[in-house]
C-alpha cells in the first residue's frame, strides 16, 4: 500500500536528483526509495552513456506484459512504435509477431520484422498461422528479401513447396499500391509485390 | 471495488477459461483504468459485438464462480441494460451492442486502438477517451462528473471528435446526445473553466436548436 502511493507521487521518468527535488528528501533516502519501488515492481532502470541512471516508474512495469513492438524491436535495428497492444499471461513467439507485423500493413512494421527470420525456426506454426491469415506468399516472398540481406534460419523445402504460388495464383499486395523497383525477381518468384526498395533497406547492410 | 492488478488476474483467469478467441470492448471505468486514469473500480464494464461472444465469456465466468445479477436493481427500468454477474464486491456489466442510451458505432469502434491481451483467447479493446467522456454523460451519477474531469485534465481531447460523435449518436437514433453532452459539460465549465471550450458548449447548443427546429418542421 505505501508502495503504491510512493508511485503515484513518483510516477514518469525519474532520475535521483528528480526524486530528491519532487519529495524534498536526501540523495541516500531517494535511493532507497527507487529500491522499494524496484521491489514491488514498479521501476525499469537505464543507463545513460555518462554512467547516470535513468529511471522508468510505472503501473505497467508492474502489470508486466510485452507487447509486439517490443519483441520487434528486440531484434530489429528498425526501431518502431505504434498504439499499445500489450500481452499478458504468455509470451508471443517470434511466428505469431510476423504476422502480426503482417497483418498491420504498415511498411515500417514490416520492415523492422524482417529481422524475426534470423530466429524464425517453427516453421510449422509459422505456415499454420499465415495459411489462417492467408499470408502464406507474403511470407515466402519477405524470407527471400530478408535473405538477401543478413543470415537467416534456413526455410525447410517443404514449407517453400506449400507456399510457393500455382499457376493461376495472380500477383497481391502486402501494402496496396506499393510495388518495388529492385525486387523484380522475388516479386516474379511469388507473385507478390513488395513494399521496398534497396534503399528501404539501407539499416539492414 | 476492483483494483487494476486485481482486475488482471482476474482477466486472466477468465481468458484460460473460454473455449473461443473473442473481442470485446472495455469502457467505463475499466477503460479508464487501463488507461492510467483511474486506480480502481465498483464494475469490470464489457461490450460484445455479438450475442453469442458474450455467452462464451459468461461461461467463463460462471466457472470462476460467478452469479448473475438481476440488472433492474441496479440500472431500474432502462433500455439497453447489460447482463450482470458478480462475485464478493466487483461486478461484470456485459452489454451487446448498445450501452444504454449509447450506440456503439463503427466510428467509436475503430478509434478504441489500444489493445490488451490476455493469454490466447481474450482480446479487450479500450474504449477512446473521447467516446468515454461522451458515455459517461448519459448517467446521472456524480462519480461520473469526477471521472470526466480526469480524463479531460490528463489527455489531449479534439472536441471536434466528441461533437462529431454526439451528432452521430443523433443519427443513430439517440435523439437526445447532443443535449446531454451539452448539459453534462456545462456542469464541469461551472466547476472549471480550463476543461471545457465555450465554443463547443455553443455548437452543441446551436445543433439542439437546429434539431428543435426540424422537429417543428416535421410537425
Amino acid at each position: 500500500m505505501k508502495s503504491q502511493l510512493l508511485f503515484k507521487q513518483i510516477e514518469g521518468i525519474q532520475t535521483i536528483k528528480s526524486i530528491m527535488a519532487l519529495l524534498n528528501v536526501n540523495r541516500e533516502k531517494a535511493i532507497y526509495l527507487i529500491h522499494r519501488l524496484r521491489k514491488a515492481g514498479y521501476v525499469k532502470t537505464k543507463k545513460n552513456k555518462d554512467g547516470s541512471r535513468i529511471y522508468y516508474v510505472s503501473l505497467e512495469n508492474k502489470l508486466g506484459g510485452i507487447s509486439y513492438y517490443d519483441i520487434i524491436n528486440a531484434h530489429s535495428p528498425v526501431k518502431i512504435t505504434g498504439p499499445k497492444y500489450i500481452i499478458y499471461g504468455k509470451k508471443p513467439s517470434l511466428e505469431e509477431t510476423l504476422i502480426f507485423a503482417l497483418k498491420t500493413k504498415e511498411l515500417r512494421i514490416i520492415l523492422a520484422s524482417l529481422a524475426l527470420f534470423r530466429n524464425i525456426n517453427n516453421w510449422s506454426s509459422l505456415y499454420q498461422m499465415a495459411k489462417k491469415e492467408n499470408l502464406v506468399r507474403q511470407v515466402g516472398a519477405l524470407y527471400d528479401l530478408a535473405r538477401k540481406y543478413f543470415m537467416v534460419r534456413r526455410m525447410p523445402e517443404r514449407f517453400k513447396n506449400h507456399t510457393l504460388p500455382r499457376k493461376g495464383d495472380k500477383t497481391i499486395y502486402i501494402i496496396r499500391g506499393l510495388k518495388s523497383k529492385d525486387f523484380k525477381a522475388i516479386e516474379k518468384i511469388w507473385k507478390i509485390y513488395l513494399p521496398f526498395n534497396e534503399a528501404d533497406l539501407e539499416d539492414y547492410k | 471495488m476492483i483494483s487494476i492488478e486485481a482486475q488482471q488476474k482476474l482477466l486472466l483467469a477468465a481468458s484460460k477459461n473460454l473455449k473461443k478467441k473473442i473481442t470485446v470492448y472495455a469502457i467505463g471505468g475499466t477503460a479508464m483504468m487501463f488507461l492510467g486514469l483511474k486506480n480502481s473500480t465498483l464494475d469490470i464494464d464489457l461490450v460484445f459485438e455479438t450475442s453469442e461472444e458474450r455467452e462464451f465469456f459468461k461461461k467463463a465466468i460462471q466457472g470462476l464462480g460467478y452469479q448473475e445479477l438481476n440488472a433492474m436493481k441496479v440500472y431500474g427500468a432502462k433500455k439497453n441494460t447489460p447482463e450482470m454477474f458478480t462475485l464478493g464486491d466487483e461486478r461484470f456489466d456485459l452489454f451487446v451492442g448498445e450501452v444504454i442510451n449509447f450506440t456503439f458505432s463503427d466510428q467509436v469502434k475503430k478509434r478504441a486502438k489500444e489493445i490488451r491481451q490476455f493469454s490466447d483467447n481474450l482480446i479487450i479493446k479500450i474504449a477512446d477517451p473521447h467516446d468515454l467522456i461522451i458515455m459517461k454523460c448519459a448517467t446521472d451519477r456524480l462519480k461520473d462528473k469526477d471521472d470526466v474531469m480526469a480524463i479531460l485534465k490528463n489527455t489531449n481531447i479534439n472536441w471536434d471528435i466528441v461533437v462529431a460523435e454526439a451528432k452521430n449518436q443523433v443519427k443513430s437514433g439517440k435523439e437526445t446526445a447532443t443535449f446531454e453532452l451539452g448539459y453534462f459539460l456545462k456542469e464541469i465549465y461551472k466547476t472549471d473553466k480550463k476543461l471545457v471550450p465555450m465554443t463547443v458548449l455553443d455548437c452543441l447548443f446551436d445543433f439542439v436548436k437546429e434539431q428543435a427546429e426540424e422537429q417543428k418542421k416535421r410537425k
